[in-house]
């Protein structure tokens, strides 16, 4: 599994000022820190960032780069700004993301810059209903790509992972369902997840539960990548394959065994909980550890 | 080939709850099919209907709905009587619109004692409802429990940010609490968990998923309250499993198409049939969808629900 830190964020109380006053201090500390922490690429996530971008993408790359040598994903919906951070990056950058609206002008870049690309399912209609809507947006991409030069080894598609917090538009089952015939839709390509979306709404403290369960459960399907909370040292453990016999368990839950609750420990027994709600077998409540 | 018509897999049933006490108790829920789905399994107890009183006289109601409780709008007890006597009601629900911060702010003793009042003179089980506003509801509903103690009452809404002091109080004095959250079913069965673990016994709970009238997003409602059945009698979800209940009256009767005269609008009919026909017509959609109670305002529209749930339930 390759780990993507998303903690370098716009959104971030500390990061957010640090990048409008271009204090790098801040900025340099975490993304050390996040590196520390195990992850294999920092996203670099600046917003929309109309206004002068492309100086601010630079400025962060160049701020990043020279504290870390991982390589950064550009996370931007400005494409003016995309180009500025591809221009300066060392190595490999990945393009976080493309999609279908954008990807006449944006593709170019991924060429350009032989960088690595997130091909965002994201249809033309709004969000995908289902795996089916996911996999026809996926094959347009990929053809797209290709017609340009970019082999399917550079484009990891994000099939956009939705909270469970809201029954609505839960759309785990369907991510799952994509997540297994992507090699027979698009081969070779690579695939991605924003997992800290799954938990979105859920009590803090809670959410590392969702986000290392939904994990494991897209890895059974063969995910290559997710961008996480670079912060939860037991995901991190969990990726790197040190927790085989917690994988194993979720599997087997995935799989439709019953395990006797006896036999479970109070953590395995969350583990548990979470798989049937985040397949909906059971209802989400903010107590769902509890009942 | 033997067409075989197919056939829902039930796995749960929705619980019984006995409101009020008494001869004229009555009790809901004990499903163990989706609404109305007699060829499916069994409805032991069909939708009650609470008729709704109010402790101050109405302001702002339109003419059709205040005719049918003219003389007796300005006393409570006279109007649940009347409700009761005339009318056939199996259950009142006494609205404390007075308690209102934002209007009259009629303080907590002097509201119980109207409840208590109302309580005493009537045998049918009595709802209390209140204004939603946590400061206020916890200091006038804990008073109407103690008060009122023994007289079994259904009080409401219980909303997570009350529901321990008013739930405290109802376990105290052994009233009914309906849990009541904003349209999310998620938020609905985290209530339940959260008064059963203070608690209030399954048996002491009703729930309230919040609903709104035809044409201000009644669908949303149904959605909701459809998904809490499927939970509840498919899915074995047991904090799921609680009778519901409408407060739709007062969402029928506030809307502007029930307030305009005809003379203003006259392609809009006459006045008095569209608000009766506004709220039976809501109420019966809140039934389709799982309703078990439903507090409504105007005998005609009351009538005719009985109509049609007597129908859908002919053997």
């Amino acid at each position: 599994m390759v780990l993507i830190g998303e903690n370098l964020n716009i959104m971030s109380k500390t990061i957010g000022p640090a990048l409008k006053e271009r204090n790098p201090k801040p900025i340099q500390e975490l993304a050390k820190a996040e590196a520390e922490a195990g992850v294999d690429y920092l996203d670099l996530n600046i917003g929309p960032a109309r206004k002068a971008g492309d100086e601010l993408m630079e400025w962060v790359v160049k701020t990043v780069q020279g504290v870390t040598d991982k390589s950064l994903s550009l996370d931007t919906t400005n494409p003016v700004a995309m180009e500025a951070g591809l221009k300066v990056h060392k190595d490999r950058a990945l393009i976080n993301s493309i999609s279908l609206a954008r990807m006449d002008e944006e593709l170019p870049l991924a060429k350009k810059y032989n960088a690595e690309m997130v091909g965002l399912l994201w249809g033309r209609e709004g969000m995908p209903r289902d795996a089916a809507e996911r996999g026809v947006i996926a094959v347009e991409l990929m053809y797209k790509a290709n017609e340009l030069g970019i082999p399917n080894e550079d484009i990891w598609f994000d099939p956009i992972v939705t909270p469970v917090v809201n029954i609505e538009s839960n759309q785990a089952k369907p991510c799952l369902e994509f997540m297994s015939m992507l090699q027979d839709i698009a081969p070779g390509c690579k695939s991605t997840v924003g997992l800290s979306n799954v938990s979105n709404g859920a009590p803090t403290h809670l959410r590392p539960y969702l986000n290392r369960t939904y994990m494991i459960m897209l890895m059974k399907y063969g995910l290559y990548s997710a961008i996480v909370d670079a912060f939860d040292p037991e995901l991190v453990r969990i990726a790197r394959g040190e927790r085989p016999e917690l994988v194993d368990l979720v599997e087997r839950v995935m799989d439709g065994e019953k395990p006797d609750p006896s036999s479970l420990s109070e953590e395995e027994t969350k583990y548990v909980k979470t798989v049937r709600v985040i397949t909906g077998e059971t209802l989400y409540s903010h107590s769902w550890l509890e009942v | 080939m033997v067409f075989e018509i197919p056939k829902t897999a039930y796995s749960g049933k929705i619980r019984e709850v006995k409101l009020g006490s008494g001869e004229k108790a009555v009790t809901v829920g004990g499903e163990t099919c989706y609404p109305l789905y007699l060829f499916e399994g069994e409805m032991p107890n069909l939708p009650k209907i609470a008729m709704e009183v109010w402790d101050m006289p109405p302001q702002d109601w339109a003419e059709a709905a205040l005719e049918p409780f003219a003389g007796v709008t300005d006393d409570p007890v006279a109007w649940a009587k009347k409700c009761v006597e005339d009318y056939g009601a199996e259950m009142i629900c006494l609205q404390l619109v007075s308690t209102d911060p934002n209007g009259l702010d009629r303080g907590a003793d002097e509201a119980a004692e109207v409840v208590k009042k109302v309580a005493d003179a009537i045998d049918v089980p009595l709802i209390v409802w209140g204004t939603a506003n946590h400061e206020k509801d916890t200091e006038v509903l804990r008073k109407v429990c103690e008060v009122c103690r023994g007289k079994n009452l259904i009080i409401g809404p219980v909303e997570e940010g009350d529901h321990k002091r008013i739930g405290a109080a109802a376990i105290g004095y052994h009233h009914t609490v309906i849990a009541s959250t904003p349209i999310d079913i998620n938020l609905a069965k985290q209530l339940n968990i959260l008064l059963g673990n203070l608690g209030v016994p399954d048996e002491l709970i009703i729930t309230d998923p919040t609903t709104s009238c035809i044409g201000y997003g009644i669908e949303y409602c149904y959605s909701v309250m459809e998904r809490m059945r499927m939970a509840g009698l498919t899915q074995q979800d047991e904090k799921l499993q609680f009778p519901l209940i409408c407060n739709i009256s007062k969402e029928a009767w506030k809307t502007k198409e029930v307030h305009i005269p005809m003379e203003e609008d006259p392609k809009l009919g006459d006045a008095k049939k569209r608000g009766i026909l506004l709220e039976a017509m809501s109420a019966m959609v809140l039934i389709l969808a799982g309703g078990d109670v439903m507090i409504m305002r105007h005998p005609e529209a009351i009538k005719l629900v009985r109509e049609v749930i007597a129908e859908l339930t002919a053997s």
